[in-house]
């Protein structure tokens, strides 16, 4: 791979650079403004902030003797800045205007707004295009093309915000994996997507715990006019919607070393592999909640991955795809 | 050495502001001797060959976030690079003042940052959201509620990109669906697109002299990027090739027939292009192998009935299953 990583130093210095660039024009609008109130607005934190003004303070132009000369410089107010912490520009230099968006950030706006352009907030979709027309001209080259076809979003969603948003409790019936169904009560908490796959977490009254059901799993979704209990401020979620639980069970795979990225979320980062049996074959060994899922990933991924341990796995994967081939009347 | 007194971003920046005061721009010796971070470092009538690199990468580093920064040769200066001159036109530098965002689109903008959670594309949108905050508009609202992500898990992702961008070609081995074998293959990469829930690079494809797209999680192993050139055809390469994808999806038509109450059932019927009958219906598709992968994976849940060679991939894949899990292992 002879690609050139995006920069041959930590990208830190890059970041810095744009935050300076666009702390300049947000000073020179907001005359006077706290140092708590700046950092808040650009999600840093406040020390952080202190040392970026520092630093604008004391930049500027190069003079025609090789100096610096003072009124080349930016300059604060630094009483206010000093004994206030308060950030009062009093000369600028050079820029005054935000920077432009870069060809790949302009692509990476884009093509998150293409995809979120199916959620029900976004039904206008005139608004839309003129946002994205605008963030276009905003850019300095054409944007890179990457593009996002629109997420396919489930009837569920709209009820399911909605009740979200007021705090309302919600119904559904509840089909898992194994094909059980039941009638769910639930304290909606977030709404998670994974590609073209949409999820809910929420707080399941019958269990009294955080689950994730998965939105095409519902069904007769209602919002019910009976408060939620609990809010999303109040229940810490965490960022991976799927969570390995002590009672899980440990399963042996041999997978194709090229298909390791099909297994997707079976294989959380840092899962070790060894070597297989012949070349370009690794082991892997997985955590699954229950066989029901194993069986479904191992004939979704048939000749690519085979379950080695344990014999019940197998077992249960060989019945998987033998009733499967039964139900074509072939054996 | 002397030169880390100034920290790397003190010296992008004084940089930045040097060439976008200049008019007619600077030569790198005057940058270089006067620039805060260069100057330091600078030695008169001496070898500055590691500050003349450092230049360098400094300057891609800024035209990376966006900054137009120009090279500009005068006339009666032709073939000398000494006399290369650079600069930052203002008016390329900043943001047009008609582009401006309401708080709502601010909090959309947010939203559509926060899709990407890994790689470049994380990066670069929070760069993108830094700047956007200059414009010193809040959103109306933390955007409580929905946490969306597309993903972008393929090693082959940011290699493409990069080569996409400077239109060089690229090769890598590619193994098709359905086929045991991967070939290699060298194509002028055009664009990268999501489309039901797949990466897909759309590319001309030099060895068969034609457009094609292929499926990123099918790249075996690194691609390689070439020094070789090439130039882009005209036109929107990203928005042809997804209408090609959607037009390929409305296309491919399976028909099946679910079990009542299964799994199956609950997840496809929402999917249905067309209902024949309660348990009977219709999905589009756009390649025979993924939805023979998909299909299979439900074993008996799910029947193909039509067309016959897709019933038959579905057949042969859950007879690869059993072949691989009989009897006990090892």
């Amino acid at each position: 791979m002879s690609a050139r990583p995006s920069s041959s130093r930590p990208l830190q210095a890059q970041d810095k650079l744009a935050f300076l660039l666009s702390l300049v024009p947000y000073l020179i609008d907001h005359e006077d403004v706290g140092v708590a109130e700046a950092a808040q607005h650009f999600g840093v934190t406040e020390e952080e902030m202190r040392r970026h003004v520092r630093l604008i303070a004391v930049s500027g132009l190069p003079g025609d003797s090789d100096s610096y000369l003072h009124n080349d410089l930016f300059d604060i107010n630094w009483d206010e800045f000093e004994d206030n912490d308060r950030i009062v520009l009093t000369h600028s230099v050079a820029i005054d205007e935000s920077p432009r968006f870069s060809a790949r950030e302009t692509a990476a706006l884009l093509a998150g707004l293409q995809y979120l352009s199916a959620l029900p907030e976004n039904a206008d979709r005139q608004a839309l295009s003129t946002l994205m027309n605008k963030l276009a001209r905003g850019a300095s080259a054409p944007p890179s093309p990457v593009v996002v076809a629109r997420a396919r979003v489930d009837s569920a969603l709209p009820v399911l915000r909605e009740a979200l948003v007021s705090r309302h409790q919600v119904e559904f019936d509840y089909r898992d994996a194994q094909g059980a169904s039941e009638r769910r009560t639930v304290d909606p908490l977030r709404l998670d997507s994974d590609d073209e796959n949409w999820y809910l977490r929420g707080w399941d009254h019958a269990r009294s715990a955080v689950r994730t059901f998965r939105l095409d799993r519902m069904s007769e979704v209602v919002a019910t006019d009976r408060p939620a209990s609990r809010g999303s401020d109040e229940v810490a979620l965490s960022d991976t919607l799927f969570e390995t639980s002590p009672e899980d069970l440990s399963v042996v795979v041999e997978v194709s070393e090229s298909a390791l990225p099909l297994l997707g979320d079976y294989l959380p980062e840092g899962t070790r592999t060894r070597p297989g049996r012949r070349p370009g074959v690794v082991e892997a060994t997985l955590r699954v909640g229950h066989y029901h899922g194993l069986k479904r990933l191992a004939a979704r991924l048939s000749g690519v991955v085979v379950v080695r341990e344990p014999d019940q796995a197998r077992t249960a994967v060989a019945d998987w795809a033998r009733q499967g081939l039964a139900a074509y009347g072939e054996q | 050495m002397p030169s880390e007194a100034v920290p790397v971003e003190e010296r992008l920046f004084s940089l930045v502001l040097a060439l976008v005061a200049t008019e007619h721009g600077l030569t790198k010796a005057e940058i270089l001797s006067s620039v805060q971070g260069y100057r330091q470092r600078y030695k008169p009538g001496g070898d500055n060959a590691s500050l003349e690199r450092q230049f360098e990468r400094d300057k891609d580093d800024i035209r990376e976030l966006g900054v137009p920064l120009e090279t500009i040769e005068l006339a009666s200066d032709a073939g000398n690079n000494q006399n290369l001159r650079y600069r930052i036109p203002k008016g390329a530098y900043d943001l047009p003042a008609d582009v401006t965002f309401t708080p709502q689109e601010t909090t959309l903008l947010n939203l559509a940052a926060e899709v990407w959670r890994e790689g470049s594309l994380s990066s670069e949108s929070h760069r993108a959201l830094l700047k956007l905050r200059s414009l010193g508009v809040d959103a109306i609202e933390p955007t409580i509620g929905y946490a969306p992500r597309i993903r972008v898990r393929e090693p082959a992702f940011e290699p493409l990109r990069a080569a996409i961008d400077k239109h060089v070609v690229v090769r890598f081995s590619y193994l098709k669906p359905g086929e045991d074998t991967a070939t290699e293959r060298t194509v002028e990469p055009l664009a990268l697109i999501k489309h039901e829930g797949r990466w897909h690079l759309a590319s001309f494809d030099r060895g068969r002299q034609e457009r094609r797209t292929f499926l990123l999680s099918r790249i075996v192993g690194a691609v390689t990027t070439t020094r070789t050139a090439f130039t882009p055809p005209e036109g929107d390469a990203a928005a042809a090739a997804l209408a090609d994808l959607d037009r390929i999806l409305a296309n491919g038509r399976v028909r099946i027939r679910v079990v009542p109450g299964s799994d199956a059932e609950t997840r496809l019927q929402r999917r249905a292009a067309e209902t024949l009958a309660d348990d009977e219906f219709v999905l589009n598709y756009s390649d025979s192998n993924l939805m023979a992968d998909e299909l299979a994976s439900y074993g008996p849940e799910v029947v193909v009935l039509e067309p016959a060679h897709l019933r038959d991939r579905v057949v042969q894949r859950l007879r690869r299953v059993v072949a691989d899990h009989e009897g006990t292992a090892r």
